[in-house]
């Protein structure tokens, strides 16, 4: 399980793309996604998640960004058999399942490499409400917590006989109750304590608190934002006007 | 029996949290082990009960490899109650909880239902039999816990920081309980920073530092090691302080008094 979820939780890193501006970062995943949607090919595709992962290589995140690969590879192989049952053609069918992947890479590329203290500051720059920046951050930040807790809920359990790998479907999902209940509980639980803990170092006191971090794009931000900008017009251009190929 | 052989653990992370450790722990033994946080104790526990499995070496519950075993088929010869009770409560009653564990493992009806009333009333949960177990304090989730393991009767019982949250009376009933697991021939290995909770029971202590064992022997001997003790970050008990500061004199009254209920039995037969 830690092992999946290292394709996705932010982990502190020195690479040129983790000291970008969280802006910059949103930018290009941003960028990066609708190009996945733009594209109508399954080569198009392949040519993006190259460039993808080409970022996951200066990102130095490449092996982590496989985990995630290999995670939804499961969900994208579900896509692909629905899609041939329900369309019966092979290359939709590939296309579909692919550009799952290629979504969830881009979205993981900014959240491995963007912390949540740099998430919060780029929700504020959109002026979203504080409160609803800091539950969401706050989620964020207690996703690791919860895989912890889901992994030590599990140990305690089998260590009291549960057997979780055995029995027909139905008997494995039975075996999730004693898993799930302490986990919601104690996520429940531990959500009214940092409420009363937030309100006890006066949260909400002041309608505008002030801030310890101003982010001022560098000339590496500005130039890595156009360079975005400018390769998504390009291979938006190409898509359709270049290369347009028959969809699918 | 238990044998850890050259056992060494590497997390995720890189990090080393046992090196090359090896350890035998006869069947009756009680052991307390300690150590600084982050020392390895816990996972060392973890490789008992098979929830780990050894990077490399081997780990041995009598005499059978852990890797050949479930960590579901070991807890029939290992029960472990974790350090937080709220990691496994999720039942609607305390009787169920206490219950859960022993279905698993196939005990008829009858049976169950007389384990389950021996645990509540062995541990004073009786009056919250049909109680939801989330709702109780810290200290009785805590004795529930540890009521659920012993309900089983395993052979190997281990205790994972069981006196936090506890008060004195609690923890007096639970050393009680460790000493009747003991005289039961229990193997019983209590991993606790609560040093004055352990020194009373005299067991054999391993003490741990940066995932390895740095000592290891019968109390008196190893808590009277205050380099060791220091170094890894290990208080000692404050009847060994004073014991070491007081019996320095060879003619001293204090001589014997590391063992305090033998000393005060001495000085009544002396008048």
């Amino acid at each position: 399980m830690m092992w999946v979820s290292g394709g996705f939780i932010f982990r502190k890193g020195t690479s040129v793309y983790h000291r970008l501006d969280p802006r910059v970062k949103l930018l290009n995943s941003a960028l990066m996604f609708a190009t996945v949607l733009l594209v109508r090919s399954v080569y198009e595709l392949v040519g993006v998640m190259v460039f993808m992962v080409a970022i996951a290589v200066v990102a130095q995140v490449l092996r982590r960004v496989g985990r995630t690969m290999a995670f939804t590879g499961a969900f994208s192989a579900v896509i692909f058999v629905l899609n041939l049952v329900f369309t019966g053609s092979i290359a939709t069918s590939l296309l579909y399942a692919v550009r799952f992947i290629a979504i969830v890479i881009s979205t993981s590329l900014f959240f491995i490499t963007t912390s949540p203290d740099e998430l919060e500051q780029v929700m504020k720059t959109f002026r979203l409400p504080r409160d609803v920046v800091f539950a969401f951050v706050t989620a964020v930040r207690f996703i690791p917590v919860m895989l912890l807790d889901t992994i030590q809920i599990m140990d305690a359990q089998k260590s009291r006989g549960l057997e979780l790998e055995k029995g027909n479907i139905l008997r494995r999902v039975r075996n999730m109750i004693p898993i799930l209940i302490p986990l919601v509980v104690n996520s429940v639980v531990r959500s009214g304590e940092l409420a009363e803990a937030m309100e006890s170092r006066a949260y909400g006191a002041v309608p505008h608190p002030t801030s310890l971090v101003e982010y001022r794009a560098s000339a590496m931000d500005k130039v890595t934002a156009l360079l975005a900008v400018v390769l998504f017009a390009a291979a938006a251009y190409s898509f359709y006007f270049i290369f347009p190929a028959k969809f699918p | 029996m238990i044998e850890l052989q050259h056992v060494t653990f590497v997390h995720q992370n890189g990090v080393r949290a046992l090196d090359d450790v090896s350890v035998r722990i006869e069947s009756g033994e009680t052991v307390a082990i300690v150590g600084e946080n982050g020392a390895g104790k816990t996972t060392l526990v973890k490789h008992v009960t098979g929830l780990l499995k050894p990077a490399s070496g081997t780990v041995l519950v009598d005499g059978k490899s852990t890797t050949e075993m479930t960590t579901a088929q070991l807890s029939r010869k290992v029960g472990v109650a974790f350090q937080n009770p709220d990691h496994q409560l999720f039942s609607e009653s305390v009787d169920e909880e206490m219950s859960f564990a022993l279905r698993n493992f196939g005990f008829s009806p009858e049976v169950v239902e007389q384990r389950v009333t021996w645990g509540l009333e062995t541990f004073g949960l009786e009056e919250y039999r049909k109680s939801s177990p989330l709702v109780l304090s810290g200290g009785e989730k805590k004795r529930l816990t540890l009521a659920c393991i012993l309900a089983w009767d395993p052979e190997v019982v281990i205790l994972d920081e069981p006196t936090v949250g506890q008060d004195s009376i609690q923890k007096e009933k639970l050393a009680q309980t460790i000493g009747m697991l003991g005289a039961a021939g229990k193997t019983v290995v209590v991993v606790s920073h609560d040093i004055e909770f352990l020194w009373p029971m005299q067991p054999r202590v391993i003490v741990m530092k940066a995932g390895k064992v740095v000592g290891d022997g019968p109390a008196p001997i190893v808590m009277q090691q205050k380099e060791l003790l220091d170094s890894a970050r290990v208080a000692e008990p404050q009847l060994v302080a004073l014991y070491q500061a007081l019996a320095t004199r060879p003619d001293s009254p204090f001589a014997d008094a590391l063992d305090a209920r033998r000393w005060v039995e001495g000085r009544r037969a002396a008048g």
